[in-house]
């Protein structure tokens, strides 16, 4: 197994389309990382990143949801993908894998004096 | 919501996005821009939102969102496109070997006649071109004002040569080039060369690609470069460099050492000379000469610029060197001295006077680019007339690219590589051709020394390439076009009706009988002028007489005593000139009107001599003091032209003294049949020394004491050239230069029915092929061979007809003008020529079609009916 490379701000979109199920576009990706990290991100990043992600098989998206503060324009509305579920829980059994393995915090002050 | 429709995002910006963005990601970010717009506009008021729109487009305009073209998102598949075209187009190729033949035997051969027309041309256009300092080199020229105006000359005075180094920092190079015709003697041999006398610096300026030794040979004054063909002429294959010979000009004979020998020139050079000599070595032998003399001495000179130099930069100083030119030579001012481009001389020709290029030969070259157009036109109409037959054969092919989706265009392009196919074989053959068979052929015949140089030459390769496109254009274009402008409903439904009747194959076949007719009635035409000249009466007796040359005045009088005392020799008298060779023009004045007339002296029994035919009077007696001083003998054509009548009473002024009409001979030709016959006026004159000597021999002795005379000539002129000939062979080298021109002209007719024939066998059998079943389906119902033959004929015999009428009179105007141009005498295109050229056309057409009739008699109609 190869593995998924995935970089920080793929996976926090990736995370946050998750969370947002069927309501995942531009500007709530923007919102909710707002909303649950307070982290400031372009929309014109959360474009590439979408973008990229959809390229790598991660995401799916479709056409849909006009309003009228977007003058009628559609949405792309994005769904994780099966082999995107898959790769958040890779990432995450490996990232639990390695934090395991930290030793606990041994206050022996080996380090100082 | 209200204040949401109140306001928008900034116009600008959004056109910005509209104008970069991907069409296909467009919706997308439009739409989540003014969402964070309205989102902004709520939270933090108009001027914030508005400035973070346009954050936001620019922040949007990234590489993979912005508008490309439609290759980036399309993979291009043009190159196996092509790859097909070029497949399919050489199997069809050789799916139709005869056809195939017929196109790339016919280009092939245009080509090479193209070929050597181009190189013939070129070779007088760009002569001396392929000088790599070509636009560096300059020539001095100056303009004076003459009776007739204002003329031009090619030379200037000797001194300013000397000047130019002195005047201008500027020049690289500069030498003066004389040109010369001493007697070169090698051992025992001797002969007369072109000589160039040049400074050292005309090797600098010019290059040339040395066979031995170096070009630096000619700092010494002692040392001469020869060219190839004269070092191989006079050494062979012995090394020539250090070799020794002598020049001899004006009877001074002067030593020099081979220094140098060129590779082959091959005729590309502007000057024309044998071998090349330091001018120094001519001027040291010189006494001290005035100053006055020395500025009257003129020759050519070149010089070369620096790179990058101005020519209009030396005007100042040229200006300087005219005023002291004009101190000295004050009678004859030079109104400017110039500075004439080395490569502008070729279109000065006939502007200026003693020029380095005086002859540009326009006649041949016409007719050599006429006879190379012909062929090109024949060779593409057969290619033409057969590619939109061949193309019926592939209407389904056509019709299935058009439904699948080919666009016009493609198909276009699709025809045109095939075509591309072709003609490079038909160049590459081409080439083959003309190096091998026509070149040596043409360079025989018109003795030159024409190469292909692909090496060296650069213009040859424009020349071949654009040659390869315009014959890839003109040939394919039409039958592409055509081709592929079908509906494809109609070609697969079967409907299609295609070539053999169409109406331009007629037109352009009617026009290829046409070319044809014209190049056999020029052939037949030119060749029965030749044959007629061959045997017309010179106006003498041109047998049993030998001419001589006497170069030294001092030993006239013992070579005439040695030569008169040969026992077979009758008579000896001498001339200034001989018959054949051209005349000396003259005014002279009959009753206050002037009229130019040709003018001979020769000794009293010159006519007789000759004998010339005397029609009244009697010719001049050398015995009669009196004929030396006011006798004249004139030919008829001078009585006819004055309107005289023997015997004439007035006297005619010649160099203003009067003489007095003593006899009247028959018109003889002075010169070649390319001049007619013109006035003519013999005197014998007080001078008793003459350059040529012509002797009567005993008859039938003549040839065989050649040998004699020039023993005897030797011993007389021990230093000389003996130039002797038999008088009927004066016109040796002009009926040469006849039978060549008359060799290229039937060449050129052969060549013109040959291809006319291959083109017609071409399209009789393609059409023969596709219709062979009515014809057979005729036949099953019962007709006969006369019917089947009438019927394929009629339309061939109607393209004929018509060629017949146009070639015929077409024929007639060309040719006419045509041999006007190259005689004064000739047969003019009469019935014979128009009549057999129809007929030999006829005899071809007929046999081409036969041919092809008489496969349908042959064939059993049981069997090709069947096939199917």
């Amino acid at each position: 197994m190869k593995g998924y490379h995935l970089g920080e701000l793929e996976e926090l979109v990736l995370l946050t389309v998750g969370i947002l199920d069927q309501e995942a576009y531009g500007v709530s990706v923007l919102e909710e990382i707002k909303n649950q990290t307070g982290r400031k991100v372009n929309i014109s990043a959360i474009h590439t990143v979408l973008n990229r992600l959809e390229e790598k098989g991660f995401l799916d998206s479709q056409m849909g949801g006009a309003t009228e503060e977007r003058g009628g324009r559609r949405k792309r509305l994005f769904r994780i993908s099966a082999s995107g579920r898959s790769a958040i829980t890779e990432i995450r059994t490996l990232r639990n894998k390695l934090y395991d393995q930290i030793p606990p915090l041994a206050l022996d002050f080996s380090h100082g004096y | 919501m209200d204040t949401k429709l109140k306001h928008f995002p900034p116009k600008w910006a959004d056109r910005f996005l509209e104008f970069y963005c991907a069409e296909s990601k467009l919706e997308q970010i439009q739409g989540d821009a003014y969402e964070i717009f309205y989102l902004n506009l709520e939270e933090r008021g108009l001027a914030y939102a508005r400035f973070r729109f346009w954050i936001h487009v620019f922040s949007f305009f990234r590489w993979s969102n912005i508008k490309r073209t439609k290759t980036k998102y399309y993979h291009s598949n043009s190159t196996a496109m092509f790859k097909n075209y070029l497949k399919i187009g050489w199997r069809n190729l050789l799916k139709q070997k005869a056809t195939t033949f017929i196109s790339v035997f016919g280009l092939a051969s245009a080509v090479g006649c193209c070929l050597v027309a181009y190189l013939f041309i070129a070779n007088i256009w760009f002569k001396g071109m392929l000088q790599p300092n070509k636009n560096e080199i300059y020539q001095l020229t100056y303009t004076i004002d003459e009776e007739e105006g204002k003329v031009t000359y090619g030379t200037v005075a000797e001194p300013i040569a000397e000047l130019l180094s002195n005047e201008f920092t500027q020049i690289k190079s500069q030498s003066r080039v004389k040109q010369g015709l001493p007697i070169l003697i090698y051992q025992t041999e001797s002969f007369y060369q072109r000589v160039n006398y040049v400074d050292p610096g005309f090797m600098d300026m010019f290059v040339y690609r040395m066979e031995y030794g170096y070009p630096q040979a000619l700092t010494e004054p002692d040392q001469v470069i020869l060219t190839f063909e004269l070092s191989e002429k006079l050494f062979g294959d012995t090394h020539p460099v250090g070799q020794e010979i002598s020049l001899v000009t004006d009877g001074e004979e002067k030593r020099y050492k081979v220094g140098g020998v060129m590779k082959k020139l091959n005729d590309m050079e502007i000057f024309n000379f044998d071998l090349l000599v330091n001018l120094e070595s001519i001027e040291l032998e010189k006494p001290q000469v005035s100053l006055k003399q020395s500025w009257d001495a003129e020759q050519w000179t070149f010089v070369q610029l620096e790179k990058g130099v101005n020519p209009a930069e030396l005007q100042a100083g040229l200006a300087s060197i005219k005023k002291r030119q004009n101190e000295i030579n004050s009678e004859n001012p030079y109104l400017s001295l110039d500075l004439i481009a080395y490569t502008d001389l070729v279109y000065q020709i006939g502007k200026i006077e003693n020029g380095v290029r005086n002859f540009l030969g326009l006649g041949p070259q016409i007719l050599l680019g006429a006879i190379g157009l012909f062929i090109l036109i024949l060779a593409v109409f057969n290619y033409i007339n057969i590619s939109i037959l061949m193309a019926s054969k592939r209407l389904k092919e056509i019709g299935v690219r058009k439904v699948i989706g080919s666009r016009r265009g493609q198909l276009i392009a699709q025809f045109l590589s095939e075509n591309l196919i072709v003609c490079f074989f038909a160049l590459f053959i081409g080439c083959l051709l003309a190096v091998f068979i026509l070149l040596p052929g043409f360079n025989q015949v018109a003795s030159k020394s024409l190469k292909l140089d692909l090496l060296h030459d650069p213009y040859i390769w424009m020349f071949l390439i654009g040659l390869m496109g315009f014959i890839t254009l003109v040939s394919g274009l039409y039958p592409a076009v055509f081709v592929s402008g079908f509906k494809p409903v109609t070609i697969l439904n079967g409907n299609q009706k295609l070539g053999s009747k169409s109406f331009m194959t007629s037109v352009l076949l009617t026009f290829q009988f046409t070319l044809a007719i014209i190049s056999i009635v020029a052939g037949i035409a030119f060749l029965q002028t030749n044959y007629l000249n061959e045997n017309r009466d010179w106006g003498y007796d041109n047998s049993d007489k030998i001419i001589v040359n006497v170069p030294d005045t001092k030993a006239y009088f013992t070579l005439k005593d040695q030569i008169s005392a040969i026992a077979s020799v009758k008579e000896v008298s001498g001339s200034e000139n001989f018959i054949g060779n051209g005349a000396e023009e003259k005014e002279v004045t009959y009753q206050d009107q002037k009229y130019e007339v040709d003018y001979l002296e020769a000794e009293a029994n010159y006519a007789e001599v000759l004998e010339l035919r005397l029609i009244s009077g009697r010719f001049l007696d050398s015995n009669l003091i009196s004929d030396q001083t006011q006798s004249i003998l004139v030919n008829e054509r001078f009585m006819t032209d004055l309107g005289l009548s023997f015997p004439v009473e007035e006297s005619i002024v010649l160099d203003s003294v009067n003489y007095q009409i003593v006899g009247v001979v028959k018109d003889f030709h002075m010169t070649f049949f390319q001049r007619p016959i013109v006035p003519m006026v013999i005197r014998s004159g007080s001078d008793s020394i003459y350059n040529y000597l012509t002797l009567q021999m005993s008859p039938g002795t003549a040839l065989s004491a050649m040998d004699l005379v020039k023993k005897t000539w030797r011993e007389a002129i021990p230093a000389g050239l003996f130039e002797g000939k038999l008088q009927a062979d004066v016109f040796e080298r002009e009926y040469s230069d006849v039978r060549g021109i008359q060799h290229i002209i039937i060449f050129a007719a052969v060549l013109a029915v040959i291809l006319a024939a291959m083109g017609l066998f071409g399209l009789v059998s393609l059409n023969m092929n596709s219709r062979i079943k009515d014809f057979c389906v005729r036949k099953v119902f019962g007709a006969g061979t006369s019917d089947l033959t009438k019927k394929l004929f009629k339309r061939y015999l109607i393209s004929w007809g018509i060629a017949s009428i146009l070639g015929g009179g077409l024929a007639f105007v060309i040719v006419t003008q045509f041999l006007d141009s190259f005689f004064a005498f000739h047969a003019g295109v009469g019935f014979i020529p128009i009549a057999t050229g129809l007929m030999v056309l006829l005899l071809v057409i007929g046999l081409t079609v036969s041919s092809q009739i008489w496969k349908v008699v042959k064939a059993n109609p049981a069997n090709i009916l069947k096939a199917e």
